[in-house]
């Protein structure tokens, strides 16, 4: 158990941890297994109870997204495809060749109906590298159930981060450089662009590019603000220590307008990942990699922003999920490979923190 | 008749400059600092729990592939010599860098000069008006790059054999004569200087004049040649080959330097291939731009009949570690790593050394940075083990204990 000293509405106490071979980038779960996609190119079921494993699939490079639908695991993978496991008799379905450079991120919508895949390759584009323009559609929406594209949106990428509002009808997508593009889903239309320049570094001191980015989106339970999360710009974007941040927008209003962010009292350094909304729709997970400060994974109060809690899980995390009662918070990715020549050593973890309420 | 006071008097002559252009030997260093990983260019381990999201891609050579993001590398691999197993010591990027700029570990207080010092000295015309050793390095800071840069390049050699840094933002300035000044007048104003600087000099027996005045001939030298430093005046459509880039602008200059007389050019940016952390997500760009700046600068050089008189060398100061850290990202790792080299000296198509399934240890031909200076040195021509004149110092050699050179990639 890892408990900061920070003010907090909740305790939490690890009840578990699961190690797989590999690191996990995507994960989602039902009651009972969850879900991998993970380094080593493969997808696992794991069972919670026993945290037995199985490999049900593989991708072609890192599986990079896994949403589950009732049946059917959808994994995206560094390969460009999308795959559709069917999870009764173990094989792939159908199979979807969505980009020529990697899936980024995975997104199903909450209706179950469509999913969302980003991609595009930061290619030098200027002088100071800046990326160059899309060579293919950075955002594409597939149904979710037979595969069949339902549209493809430009962007400028890569593209890192994808989400769907709570009513399915929209989709957010955030790129390398801090720019938000939200569409309608049925429509394809783009209803709201902007951009924050909170997230994204150029360097100073080892080299000269962009680096970072929005890693993790969501949209908040109301629907009417989109939430991001990143670090702050650093003068060495290679030493990955700049401020854990998150921002939210009400992306309605024209132009988006900046609603909150995280206190800089309450934040330590090191890049976030994952965002992940309580059940209740009153708190929120951050979760990412500590480079200093005290937590890498915080619950915030989803009205004030206030935090509420943070512990160090020892690990980065990529994907964060809240069990349906909420009182489970699974947190999935990675420690270091072993540096032992002539042994492989697992550096997959899943570790699940029981959650109680303090007041 | 050449006046005795005229610093390219010689190179004015036109019959002598062309000749001594024909003659020319030269060397292009890519200086990828930070160290790149092997795994991400010349030495993929696709099958290994170690890989990358990257696949690997076969080259002519039969057997011999090279990462998917160097597609086009891959396609003139039969040019290229590449060495696949460097062992070298220093764990820490200062060390590595001295180590691999001097090809020897340091012994105080002596300093060893570097590389293109040595090359500059070796392959450069005294009177030529281009300098010798040109260091190309837009990004002015670079951390351990940074402290080394602030260094002594030239050692023991002295400070005429230092190199003149451009670059990016690194124009060189103040090389135009003033408009109000006759060339006479700027020539009978340096023989007064240049008297009184010696003067000076042989009274108070200073270095530091010595560097004063090592100073102002490379000043006037770059007087006559700034133009050559002008990307501006480079086609644009070369420029639009090499991409957009500021290390695929420079290696762009270099050539074009080299074309024009450059003896040794040198081409950095920074330490950028020091990705601790989003090392995927930073390869994905620079290696494309390195595949793309070494096919263009290899077939240029070949286009133009200066690749059988240009040695092309590519390295950095170490290799990545096979294992990802918990940022995902690859730390430094001299224990196996790869270089490649093209050009005058060097086999096309040769392929030496290699590493074990998992890249973790070197299995066959181990070489250190003896090796690859004696290589170096014996592909321009140079004997590497030529000893130091240096009245009063120890003995030293240009490179010590008779290391051998690799010979599986020299003609």
């Amino acid at each position: 158990m890892a408990e900061s000293a920070t003010p907090t509405t909740f305790k939490s106490e690890l009840v578990q941890e699961i190690k797989l071979p590999s690191a996990v980038l995507d994960a989602d779960l039902d009651e009972t297994r969850l879900y991998a996609a993970c380094l080593d190119r493969g997808c696992y079921e794991i069972d919670l109870e026993s945290s037995k494993f199985e490999k049900i699939g593989a991708h072609e490079s890192y599986a990079s997204g896994a949403k589950l639908k009732p049946g059917v695991l959808i994994t995206s993978g560094y390969d460009g495809t999308i795959l559709w496991h069917d999870l009764r008799n173990r094989r792939v379905s159908h199979r979807v060749q969505a980009h020529r450079f990697w899936s980024w991120q995975l997104a199903l919508s909450p209706d179950g109906r469509r999913v969302a895949s980003v991609t595009g390759q930061y290619l030098a584009g200027g002088e100071k590298y800046e990326p160059a323009p899309e060579t293919e559609p950075s955002v594409r929406l597939y149904d979710a159930s037979n595969g069949k594209e339902l549209g493809a949106f430009s962007h400028h990428p890569p593209v890192l981060s994808v989400a769907f509002s709570p009513d399915s009808h929209h989709v957010a997508a955030a790129n390398m450089m801090g720019e938000i593009r939200v569409w309608e889903t049925a429509s394809g239309r783009e209803q709201a662009r902007w951009t924050t320049p909170d997230f994204t570094s150029w360097g100073m001191i080892k080299s000269h590019h962009y680096v970072g980015g929005i890693f993790g989106l969501a949209f908040a339970p109301n629907g009417s603000e989109v939430l991001a999360c990143g670090m702050g710009p650093m003068r060495d974007p290679m030493a990955g220590n700049g401020k854990q941040t998150w921002q939210k927008f009400a992306w309605r209003e024209n132009p988006p307008r900046k609603t909150g962010e995280i206190a800089d009292q309450d934040r330590g350094n090191g890049l976030m990942e994952c965002l992940a909304f309580h059940p209740s729709g009153r708190w929120f997970a951050m979760a990412g990699r500590l480079a200093q400060g005290k937590w890498n994974v915080a619950l915030f109060d989803a009205m004030t922003g206030a935090l509420a809690h943070s512990l160090d899980a020892k690990m980065r995390v990529t994907r964060a999920l809240f069990n349906r009662s909420g009182d489970r918070l699974m947190l999935c990715g990675a420690v270091g490979q072993e540096k032992k020549k002539n042994e492989k050593l697992p550096f997959g973890r899943i570790k699940i923190y029981r959650l109680d309420q303090a007041s | 008749m050449l006046s005795p006071l005229s610093w390219s008097g010689l190179f004015n002559q036109p019959l002598f400059a062309e000749s001594a252009r024909k003659q020319q030997k030269h060397c292009i260093l890519l200086w990828l600092c930070g160290a790149p990983s092997q795994f991400e260019t010349w030495d993929p381990k696709p099958a290994s729990i170690y890989s990358g999201p990257f696949r690997s891609i076969p080259t002519p050579i039969p057997g011999v592939h090279f990462s998917e993001l160097m597609p086009r590398t891959a396609s003139i691999a039969g040019k290229l010599s590449v060495v696949r197993s460097m062992k070298t010591r220093p764990n820490e990027h200062f060390q590595a860098i001295d180590l691999l700029n001097r090809g020897a570990d340091p012994r105080a207080p002596f300093i060893r000069p570097t590389l293109g010092a040595v090359l500059g000295q070796q392959l450069g015309q005294l009177d030529s008006p281009i300098p010798n050793f040109i260091l190309l390095d837009p990004c002015p800071e670079g951390n351990e790059f940074k402290a080394f840069k602030a260094g002594n390049w030239a050692g023991w050699l002295g400070a005429e054999y230092g190199p003149v840094r451009a670059g990016g933002e690194f124009k060189i300035p103040d090389v135009n004569r003033l408009a109000d000044m006759t060339t006479e007048d700027q020539e009978e104003r340096e023989a007064l200087r240049r008297f009184l600087s010696k003067k000076f000099e042989n009274e108070r027996r200073s270095a530091s004049a010595r560097a004063q005045d090592a100073a102002f001939a490379r000043v006037k030298g770059l007087m006559s040649c700034a133009h050559l430093f002008d990307l501006e005046k480079i086609p644009a459509k070369d420029r639009a080959r090499y991409g957009p880039g500021m290390f695929a602008q420079q290696t762009l200059l270099a050539r074009h330097l080299v074309e024009n007389g450059a003896p040794f050019v040198m081409v950095a940016n920074g330490m950028t291939w020091d990705c601790h952390v989003f090392h995927h997500e930073i390869y994905q760009m620079l290696v494309p731009e390195l595949d793309n700046v070494i096919f263009q600068l290899i077939t240029d050089l070949e286009e133009r009949g200066l690749l059988d008189k240009t040695l092309v060398v590519m390295m950095g100061e170490f290799g990545r570690t096979p294992w990802i850290n918990s940022s995902r990202g690859r730390d430094h790792y001299p224990d196996a790593w790869s270089l490649a080299m093209a050009g005058l000296g060097v086999k096309k198509g040769a392929v030496v050394g290699a590493t074990d399934p998992d890249g973790v240890e070197v299995v066959e031909h181990p070489f250190d940075e003896k090796n690859l200076f004696a290589t170096i040195f014996t592909a321009l021509g140079i004997d590497p083990y030529a000893l130091y004149d240096l009245p009063g110092l120890p003995t030293f050699h240009r490179v010590e204990d008779k290391a051998e050179p690799i010979r599986q990639i020299l003609i």
